[in-house]
């Protein structure tokens, strides 16, 4: 694909991202709005995932920290304009980040997803039991979303308003998933997929190892931060189970898995797949549990390196059919 | 005795009874990971299964010992059956599709569950020898929750027995420490692997049919207990029995005093404790090194 139609197919999909609202009615627009939250969130687990080789078990609690964030803010502090909330619960995130990283970069593998289950559930509890301040089970609940502002100039309120909160989503979460490729593109962001696969030799290379993945997991966690700030606002509601619970924290490995962790745009891909299996299955049957394990299985045994490695190894195969032959009589 | 004492002490022993429930499906659990590097997530599921299984047997024969046999035994075949089916296939892919997979099994079986017996809680009888009270020194005590002590105890003496005593033991040990080689002196590899699934499976199930009296059998029993099971394993490390023994005792006490004193806070306290255990020993309390 040369640089023109790359150009032309981003300008079609923004046109298109434009448009959206106007095309699809309301309802569509909030499940996009759903979806765009957990893309992004997914991308940012797989950063640390995908690229870093570190599996986290409780990502929902910087998830949760976002959200919990943002939603505190707006309920106790009075004329607190939208973009600084949606920035307090990123802050809160990445200071919950870098509160944990001086214990968890010393570990790897197994050990490293059990102490964030750890973390996560300890969160999780805490938000159940902190009845004052996080309001239990019932969650922080309808608290003043206020209208996106520039002091002067314009103000658009967001309130009761899906189309407008569309477009403030879309931008912030475009944005954040821009920045988290760019991300993965400088040469600190390199380093990460060395990390993954000899750790020893960057720290020859003279890299910090610890250092750096301390600073990438910190970038994770803050951009799971801001999807769960927009996702509070969205919903105008914080609760434990929606934001910190154990299945916030299997949603996006799920959806990385299916997608494909090797690959940026995988995890899209993976949450696009699951939204709408859900969104069918939903229309037919109330056992969406039965058809998404079901789905889970296939994928895994038919496609383990998911979408995005299927679709790969297909071209592969499309384009070598005589090498992808002899591989096959190789293995069997 | 006073009853401000006999109280603790039917606490402790409520404590100590549960702590051995954790600990039967926590074993389990732990054999399978050790051995073959799988954390499986749909463990609780089989735990549950069991306990469906015991209340199935009980309606057909009205038996709860025939039930106590035959459940677990029922568990382990589901459990071979997803070893064989599924797992082997997908060891070449590493440990995160293995993980993802029982995820997607664990849904199913709980969608099974509720499509097959409902969503109500179904009791369990216990037989009349088990039911009432035993009376020591002015204590009350109710006999099933001794009886279920000492099923676990005979359950753990069976197993280390197994383990440490007989060639079959030293099979599966030798191959928890290298696997290759073990399969290089000849040893077939896949099917003692299935006999350790069967056997976690099996304990997961012994588990599920002692709990079903006390809890009743209902579809979230996956997620209640098995939640708490998996964090004795991860607190009392991977690999280690003895780890999630001690471990599951402490857990077991924590969850029945801290409901006691500290209502509000009591699960905090489990989960605190092992956030403070990883913190110092990221590899749990008794658990090794990766390699």
């Amino acid at each position: 694909m040369n640089k023109t139609t790359k150009t032309i197919l981003w300008l079609v999909l923004l046109v298109i991202l434009v448009f959206y609202p106007k095309i699809f009615g309301v309802y569509y627009t909030n499940v996009f709005v759903t979806f765009a939250v957990f893309a992004v969130y997914a991308v940012a687990l797989n950063v640390l995932l995908g690229f870093t080789g570190l599996l986290s078990f409780g990502h929902a609690m910087f998830f949760g920290a976002g959200g919990y964030g943002t939603a505190l803010a707006l309920k106790h502090i009075e004329g607190l304009a939208l973009l600084p909330a949606i920035g307090i619960g990123f802050l809160s995130a990445t200071v919950l980040a870098m509160i944990l990283c001086p214990l968890v970069v010393r570990v790897s593998g197994t050990a490293f997803a059990m102490m964030h289950l750890a973390f996560g559930q300890l969160l999780y509890v805490l938000a159940l039991k902190l009845r004052g301040i996080t309001g239990g089970e019932d969650g922080i609940g309808n608290f003043p979303i206020p209208p996106f502002s520039i002091p002067g100039l314009i103000s658009i309120p967001m309130k009761g308003a899906p189309e407008n909160f569309y477009y403030l989503a879309m931008v912030i979460l475009g944005v954040s998933l821009w920045l988290m490729w760019f991300f993965t593109k400088t040469p600190f962001g390199q380093i990460q997929v060395g990390l993954r696969d000899n750790a020893k030799r960057i720290d020859y290379l003279g890299y910090k190892v610890p250092q750096s993945k301390a600073v990438i997991y910190v970038i994770s966690g803050a951009f799971a931060g801001v999807a769960g700030s927009v996702y509070g606002l969205f919903h105008n509601l914080v609760s434990a189970d929606g934001s910190l619970g154990i299945l916030v924290s299997f949603a996006p490995i799920t959806a990385a898995m299916i997608g494909g962790i090797g690959s940026f745009f995988g995890p899209i891909l993976g949450t696009a797949v699951f939204q709408i299996i859900e969104e069918v299955t939903i229309r037919f049957t109330d056992r969406v549990e039965l058809v998404m394990g079901v789905i889970l299985i296939m994928v895994i045994m038919f496609a383990p390196r998911g979408i995005v490695g299927f679709i790969t190894t297909m071209k592969q195969r499309w384009q070598s059919p005589s090498a992808a032959g002899a591989k096959k009589e190789k293995t069997s | 005795m006073d009853p401000t004492t006999s109280m603790y002490v039917a606490q402790g022993i409520h404590g100590i009874a549960y702590g051995m429930i954790l600990f039967l499906i926590a074993s389990g659990l732990n054999i399978i990971f050790g051995m073959m590097g799988i954390l499986n997530m749909a463990h609780a599921s089989f735990f549950m299964l069991a306990g469906y299984f015991c209340y199935q047997v009980i309606a057909i024969t009205g038996s709860f010992w025939a039930a106590l046999l035959l459940a677990p035994v029922f568990g382990a075949g589901a459990g071979i059956l997803m070893e064989r089916i599924f797992l082997r296939k997908l060891h070449a892919f590493g440990h995160l599709g293995e993980l993802i997979l029982t995820v997607g099994i664990g849904q199913v079986i709980l969608a099974f569950v509720k499509i097959f017996w409902g969503t109500e809680s179904l009791p369990v009888q216990v037989p009349p020898i088990l039911e009432g009270m035993v009376n020591f020194g002015g204590l009350e005590y109710p006999i099933y929750r001794l009886f279920v002590i000492g099923l676990a105890l005979v359950v753990l003496v069976f197993m280390s027995l197994l383990l440490y005593k007989t060639r079959l033991g030293k099979i599966v040990r030798a191959a928890v420490s290298d696997r290759d080689m073990v399969n290089a002196l000849g040893i077939n590899i896949p099917v003692v692997f299935m006999f350790v699934f069967g056997i976690g499976t099996w304990l997961a199930g012994v588990a599920g049919v002692a709990i079903a009296p006390i809890l009743t059998v209902f579809p979230g029993l996956a997620d209640q207990v098995g939640m708490d099971a998996f964090i004795v394993v991860v607190t009392g490390g991977f690999g280690s029995l003895a780890g999630s023994f001690i471990v599951a005792i402490i857990f077991g006490l924590l969850s029945s005093y801290g409901v006691q004193f500290l209502s509000q806070l009591a699960p905090v306290l489990m989960v605190a404790f092992m956030a403070i255990v990883l913190a110092i020993r990221p590899n749990g309390l008794m658990g090794v090194e990766e390699k």
